[in-house]
């Protein structure tokens, strides 16, 4: 393996940031602790011995995003419309992210990346993604909200990186994962190792097996989900820090009269609105009904759909809920009905 | 039994179901929790780690008669519920908590020692993972500057056992101030800043924002909550962008709409995942509002919101 000595970390940072726009885990001021994702500048010392608060997914799908601006013209009788698609410069890199953060750009490729025109390819996705390069530190702690290692390869999973780096005496060994790792790893400010890298954290576990079945089966035990949600406040606090969660709403912002943007946000599935309709219904009128909807569609729609479970047990929605609801408690209920 | 399972069971021949805290066995703190029966009430727990202000739970509970468990502060929230109409006096039985020595920020505590570091807090000495620390230095804000006053309302009485008061704090039940956001290190500095330099304070703060209105949902007063006009494209009041200045003109709506009845618990700034501090912009409102109307939401059943009430008689603002 290659080795990067810690002092050396900022001239690799310099070099990633040259022929990309950058981003490292950082820790701002008067911010509780918050750990988020941030365009590095020279002098920015990443925060690397802490999980982030928030993932790097901003980086893929913008909480929101201009897809085209518009202009409708009235000039001597004729009408127009002009269009114009949003534009989008150079490539980005994400440094320090987790595993469980990388495999999760994975399990959003298979749907956003899916080729042009099939059902789900997505432009703007796709522009992103393609030039996108991940540095993953890899985990040799982990908490006690942590569930990678119910999954297959747990925090050894390399899927979704480019490097992944060792934390070791000194600094890091780094393991070339693609041709673009291989590249970056190959010359300075890399030099080689004869190190071994060191054992990767175990995290708790819960039993996914069968779920994607037995969600179907249970559908209609309201009473379960009402019981296991009798806390939950129906906030985005989940959804939004999640890594995999990936729904979005398209609206418009006027500019003037005439002017305006077409622009598509983050939403919700666990907001009442999300899914409220014109008439006034909603097919998911409560909390339960909801939270139903987000379990099935990580364990059991999206696995069924996209081949790919919707969750890689990063921890986010355990670790930040107002109320303390543990997505691992509610999976292990369903599987002992 | 303990106090507190012996008034919940009171409590259960009246009410449905008690909304109170359980113990959360991974990692040691309490989580809310509902109680239907004696034999669910042992397990109830009462300590430093139940900041959770459950009387947020009680607008969409209309239909049923809960009984709560709640710390003086929260029970300003009860007693405020009932003030403005949202809750029925009758409908709810408050196992009000004289709390003396202050909830701890278990988020903070996590945060810094990671999720789950076991806390261990028998007084003034507090243990995570190990290592020993002041209380003080892990106090919730909005305890540092309250004393532990008795419950506004309350239909069963007990105490928070644990940590004994802090003299500093003051006597319990005679708090200067009851709970309103303490003053902290932040607010000091905060209060230190000219107009400008608060400018680009809240706009860095309102950069993180991801608008997934937490605070919204953790706030008893907040009830509008599934029609909120911030998140309604009809009517549109709020653009859809997530950006700094949308997310500070939100928060300010937000706000405006707490004037005179946000009761300082604090829950919004907790719930927010980016640590924004929520509180300094309702502390500060809630001493406007209590310099200019002599009101303090939720102490006092009997007293008209000032912002709520129309005196279309001795009012001289309209007319003419």
């Amino acid at each position: 393996m290659r080795f990067l000595a810690v002092e050396k970390i900022d001239a690799l940072l310099e070099a990633l940031a040259r022929s990309s726009s950058l981003w490292v885990p950082t820790v701002t001021e008067d911010s509780a602790g918050t750990v988020i994702f941030e365009a590095w500048e020279p002098g920015t010392a990443p925060v690397l011995d802490r999980f982030t608060t928030l993932s790097a997914k901003e980086l893929l799908l913008p909480a929101s995003e201009k897809i085209f601006s518009f202009a409708y013209n009235l000039s001597e009788g004729e009408e127009s419309i002009e269009i114009e698609p949003s534009s989008r410069e150079g490539g980005t890199t994400i440094f320090g992210t987790r595993a469980c953060d990388a495999k999760a750009i994975t399990v959003l490729d298979a749907l956003f990346l899916q080729a042009p025109g099939e059902a789900y390819g997505d432009e703007q996705y796709r522009s992103r993604r393609l030039d996108l390069t991940v540095l993953t530190i890899a985990c040799t702690t982990c908490d006690a909200a942590c569930f990678c290692s119910s999954f297959e390869n747990g925090p050894a999973e390399k899927a979704g990186s480019d490097v992944f780096l060792y934390p070791v005496e000194g600094g890091w060994l780094a393991e070339a994962i693609t041709d673009r790792g291989r590249e970056l790893t190959g010359g300075e400010p890399f030099a080689d190792s004869g190190l071994e890298p060191p054992g990767l954290a175990v995290t708790r576990t819960v039993d996914i097996a069968g779920l994607q079945e037995k969600l179907l089966e249970i559908f209609s035990n309201i009473d379960f989900w009402q019981e296991a949600t009798v806390k939950c406040l129906s906030c985005g606090y989940c959804t939004y820090t999640c890594p995999t969660c990936y729904c979005f709403n398209i609206f418009d912002e006027m500019r003037s009269d005439r002017e305006g943007e077409r622009l598509r946000g983050w939403d919700a599935c666990m907001f009442s609105l999300y899914t409220r309709e014109t008439s006034g219904h909603n097919p998911r009128p409560t909390i339960a009904h909801r939270y139903r909807n987000r379990i099935n569609h990580k364990f059991s729609y999206y696995p069924a759909n996209q081949g790919e479970t919707l969750c890689t047990g990063c921890g986010r929605c355990i670790r930040g809920c107002p109320v303390g609801l543990d997505i691992r408690d509610v999976l292990a209920g369903v599987k002992e009905l | 039994m303990t106090d507190l399972a012996a008034a919940i069971d009171r409590i259960l021949e009246s009410a449905d179901f008690v909304l109170g805290w359980g113990r959360d066995e991974e990692t040691g703190v309490a989580e809310p929790a509902r109680f239907h029966s004696t034999e669910e009430s042992v397990s109830a727990v009462l300590d430093s780690t139940c900041v959770h202000n459950l009387a947020v739970h009680l607008p969409r509970l209309k239909d049923r008669t809960v009984g709560i468990v709640a710390k003086s502060c929260d029970v300003r929230s009860v007693a405020q519920l009932i003030v403005e109409g949202e809750v029925d006096r009758g409908r709810v039985k408050v196992i009000g908590v004289t709390c003396a020595a202050g909830m701890l920020d278990v988020k903070a505590i996590w945060r810094r020692f990671g999720y789950g570091a076991r806390i261990d807090d028998p007084g003034d000495i507090l243990t995570v993972g190990g290592q020993q620390f002041d209380r003080s230095e892990y106090l919730m804000g909005k305890c540092r500057d309250c004393a532990g006053a008795e419950p506004v309302i309350h239909d069963e009485l007990v105490e928070m056992p644990g940590p004994a008061p802090d003299p500093a704090r003051g006597v319990p039940g005679e708090s200067k101030h009851a709970p309103a956001g303490g003053a902290t290190t932040l607010q000091q500095k905060f209060e230190a800043m000219p107009a400008v330099e608060r400018r680009a304070f809240w706009r860095e703060q309102f950069s993180r924002c991801i608008r997934c209105y937490a605070c919204r949902e953790a706030c008893p007063m907040c009830f509008c909550r599934d029609v909120c006009t911030m998140q309604t494209t009809e009517p549109h009041w709020a653009g859809g962008e997530t950006n700094a200045r949308e997310s500070e003109m939100v928060q300010h709506v937000r706000v405006n709409h707490l004037a005179g009845r946000c009761t300082g618990c604090g829950e919004c700034e907790r719930a927010c995942p980016v640590g924004i501090p929520l509180m300094l912009l309702l502390s500060e409102q809630n001493r406007i509002i209590e310099e200019m109307f002599d009101y303090r939401a939720g102490t006092d059943l009997k007293a008209k919101p000032p912002l709520l009430t129309f005196d279309i008689k001795n009012d001289s603002w309209g007319g003419g």
